[in-house]
């Protein structure tokens, strides 16, 4: 009889003791994010019959477990993927969009203006040499404008290519870590052992995944944790990892400028077949989003708007005469024998090859950058004091020279930074809005899984005075022990 | 009941306070300047419509500067014409004095030697220059139009330029035109005109095209004149007729000077009328800054009393959540637990 009850009073102590151990564990990480609460469950010991009596036997543990909710826990991925992208896609045409931002300062629709006031200006006075030098240097700033712009969008698109690539780096060493976890929570488990800290950690990992792009993760009837990337495939699989690589896919040269130093996403088995398209949400898909569709329409835009100014003014400038003398005949005709150079069909600009790269291309002609004389401004030869050509070069400002001829070069200017500037709007609106379904999706998993302090305060207490009460028991027990012994003497 | 945990609770506290402060800086930033729009995404329509509105008042910077220009070239020309007009009527009054047959030869020979005076004046009017151009040359404006004898060398072609968006006025006058009484402008021809639209496809100026509709702003056609003579030699026949003492003559040259006065008098009327259609385009253009202005202000600069209320009340927020988190953040049943 009092050997039961020492073992009653041994289970009862050593559950409350382990109860504190975990209510301890619970207190130290109550501020780790990633750290899911953990509970004692306990069960009654098997009952012992005694004669005529069953007897109960104390108490066990039946497992410590993490308490933990799937479905919150895949509301979270989800949010994080959802909110990634917006984020991610912000941050990128805020970039992008400080290009075109003229408000506090100088930029191509205002310099664009300005080389048309100078020819403005010319048709003042055509024959007057600073003017020219000033036309000239306007003309410069438009070429360098268009210059810095499209730098300025080649340097966000390789910025987002470095960065995929960096990406890629983190997320095969969240999967191995994922496969890794994998492995020692099934050899644990299968040795007993508690596996709660080593979910958590693959939750974790799972998480930062979820960053990167939509995951889907479940088990599969061999008990095995699988983690796909969203509508593409499997990325870890039980112990197995699908790496990830980033860079060129084979046989992708040769299809023009798209192609051109341009990383894309492929699985490392299957060199071939880029995934870049198919990632939805997540990082990944706002980088390459961003670059493949917002910087290639930005750089198209630029590239008509540079291709119609130089085709233009091209156009214009080459009816006219250079502010050169020409010989005349007895009648008083100019003869153009050549010997005063070329004097008129000159272009301003070199002409584009045509509208890819305009903007880079662009440049004044070798001809205008050697004589401000040039600058034709007449319509007819021997005429200083004729402006006509300036007056029409001038008139392009606002004429429909883009696009099928329904667009002026500041519309179409104006056009392009209006529609970044919307897309930039709207992304940060869904950013907002996603930052906040995220913090939700975050506070109903801090809810269910979370720490609360006051909570295992309880508990600490709770199990102080079982423990106690536990102690009581066996001192009883000696108690009776002792008068037993005592009856001895 | 709602289960708390301390990760909950901080999470709802970071995101309210990282939410309100983020606004509080936006509003600090617009406060800091008083605008509205910082960047194209702040308000995309805005932005772009501001854009073209700095293109228009850049635009009509230039125009103002034109028309100051044209202003000044204009004046300079009309008071050229007006000493042409005091020559010219001097030079008549001698020929009337000298019409009738009461002078002898000598006394015509000396008023000859003072026409002669005359006609020189008249020469360096015709060859007078703003700046380096000669104002009468035509588009050869950085030759002399006139030899010493009077004779013509300019062309008839007169540079327009644009004082207000599509506006062009005509702002200098060929020396065939103002020394020429035959030759056949009017008031009409000269008055100011819309250029046509150049038609350019995008691709290539048809150049066929470009001649035919694209006669510029300021072109006219040249006139025959051949025949014509100036009044500088009308003058010179003056001169010509005193020497050789033909009073027939001179008496033939009076209805010419009184044409040649018509003439110039016609121009200074015309260069008054332009002078005033430029007037009436500075005072549109002058209207169109304050219109630009006030449009460009509701646009962007930001609405004070508005602001600094969101301001107050932003910081309100801030502090009062600051407030409730102190009051969540600092209980604990620890301290009840003693």
């Amino acid at each position: 009889m009092g050997s039961d009850l020492f073992s009653i009073g041994h289970s009862a102590l050593s559950t409350s003791k382990k109860s504190m151990a975990t209510t301890s564990h619970n207190i130290a990480n109550a501020n780790n994010e990633n750290y899911s609460r953990q509970r004692v469950t306990t069960e009654s010991g098997t009952p012992i019959s005694e004669g005529d009596y069953v007897v109960g036997s104390g108490v066990n543990i039946r497992s410590i477990k993490r308490t933990h909710d799937a479905l919150a826990e895949k509301k979270l991925n989800s949010s994080i993927s959802n909110h990634e992208f917006n984020k991610e896609r912000t941050d990128q045409l805020t970039q992008v969009e400080e290009i075109f931002n003229e408000i506090n300062s100088e930029g191509m629709n205002k310099i664009l203006n300005r080389f048309f006031n100078a020819f403005r200006e010319l048709a003042n006075q055509p024959e007057n040499e600073v003017v020219r030098t000033m036309v000239r240097d306007n003309a410069d700033l438009v070429v360098k404008d268009f210059h810095r712009i499209n730098e300025s969008i080649t340097r966000v698109k390789e910025g987002i290519d470095t960065k995929l690539s960096r990406s890629i780096e983190d997320i095969n060493q969240s999967a191995e870590k994922i496969a890794y976890l994998n492995k020692e929570i099934i050899r644990l488990e299968n040795a007993g052992g508690e596996t709660g800290d080593l979910r958590d950690q693959r939750d974790e990992a799972t998480r930062l995944l979820s960053e990167y792009f939509s995951v889907n993760t479940y088990e599969d009837e061999k008990g095995q944790y699988v983690v796909n990337i969203a509508n593409t495939g499997s990325l870890v699989a039980g112990g197995a990892v699908n790496r990830l690589k980033a860079g060129k896919v084979m046989g992708s040269e040769g299809k023009g400028r798209d192609s051109e130093g341009k990383v894309d996403i492929y699985f490392e088995a299957q060199t071939n077949l880029s995934i870049s398209d198919n990632l939805k949400k997540g990082k990944l898909s706002a980088l390459i989003k961003t670059r493949n569709e917002d910087v290639e329409f930005l750089r198209g835009e630029l590239d008509e708007l540079a291709h119609g100014l130089a085709k233009a003014t091209n156009a214009v400038h080459r009816r006219g005469f250079a502010n050169k003398d020409l010989p005349t005949d007895q009648n008083g005709n100019p003869i153009n024998d050549g010997s005063a150079g070329k004097v008129t069909g000159i272009n301003f600009f070199k002409e584009p090859l045509g509208k890819d790269r305009a903007a880079e291309y662009i440049q004044l002609s070798d001809d205008i950058k050697e004589d401000l004389n040039n600058i034709s401004t007449a319509l007819a030869p021997n005429a200083p004091g004729d402006n006509r050509i300036a007056i029409a070069i001038s008139k392009l400002q606002h004429e429909k020279v883009l696009g099928k001829g329904d667009t002026t070069l500041e519309e179409g200017y104006l056009k392009a930074v209006g529609k970044i500037g919307l897309t930039t709007a709207k992304s940060k609106i869904d950013t907002e809005q996603t930052a906040g379904i995220l913090a939700q999706a975050k506070s109903i998993k801090q809810r269910i899984s979370g720490v609360s302090l006051d909570e295992e305060t309880a508990n600490l207490v709770k199990y102080q005075h079982s423990y106690d009460a536990s102690a009581r028991v066996i001192k009883a027990a000696d108690e009776m022990f002792d008068s037993v012994l005592g009856m001895m003497r | 009941m709602t289960r708390v945990s301390e990760q909950s609770s901080f999470h709802a506290i970071n995101h309210a306070v990282g939410k309100t402060k983020s606004r509080l800086e936006d509003l600090q930033l617009k406060g800091s300047n008083l605008k509205r729009v910082q960047k194209p995404s702040d308000d995309p329509i805005g932005n772009t419509e501001l854009l073209s509105i700095r293109s228009q008042d850049v635009d009509n910077e230039q125009y103002g500067r034109n028309i100051s220009f044209a202003k000044a070239q204009l004046a300079f020309t009309e008071n050229a014409v007006e000493e042409l007009t005091n020559i010219l009527s001097k030079a008549k009054e001698l020929a009337i004095g000298q019409s009738s047959n009461f002078y002898d030869a000598d006394i015509r020979k000396s008023v000859a030697k003072e026409v002669e005076q005359l006609k020189k004046q008249m020469i360096s009017i015709g060859n007078r220059r703003m700046g380096n151009k000669y104002i009468f040359a035509g588009y050869k404006n950085l030759t002399k139009p006139f030899d010493e004898n009077g004779k013509f060398l300019g062309d008839e072609k007169t540079t327009s330029i644009e004082v207000s968006k599509d506006f062009f006025v005509p702002i200098s006058f060929s020396g065939k035109e103002v020394f020429f009484p035959d030759g056949e402008t009017t008031l009409a021809d000269r008055a100011p005109k819309l250029p046509p639209t150049p038609t350019i496809d995008g691709e290539e100026v048809k150049e066929q095209e470009f001649e035919v509709n694209r006669s510029l702003a300021s072109e006219s056609e040249p006139k025959p004149n051949n025949a014509q003579r100036n009044i500088i030699q009308h003058v010179q026949a003056l001169e010509d007729a005193l020497n050789t003492n033909n009073p027939e003559i001179i008496q033939g040259l009076l209805p010419v000077l009184d044409k040649d006065m018509d003439k110039l008098v016609q121009i200074r009327t015309t260069i008054g009328s332009t002078i005033n259609s430029i007037d009436n385009a500075f005072e549109n253009i002058e209207k169109t800054k304050l219109l630009n202005a006030e449009y460009k202000s509701k646009i962007e600069d930001a609405d004070v009393a508005e602001l600094f209320t969101d301001l107050t009340r932003q910081q309100s927020t801030l502090e009062a959540t600051y407030k409730a988190s102190a009051q969540l953040m600092n209980k604990s049943l620890m301290d009840f637990m003693r």
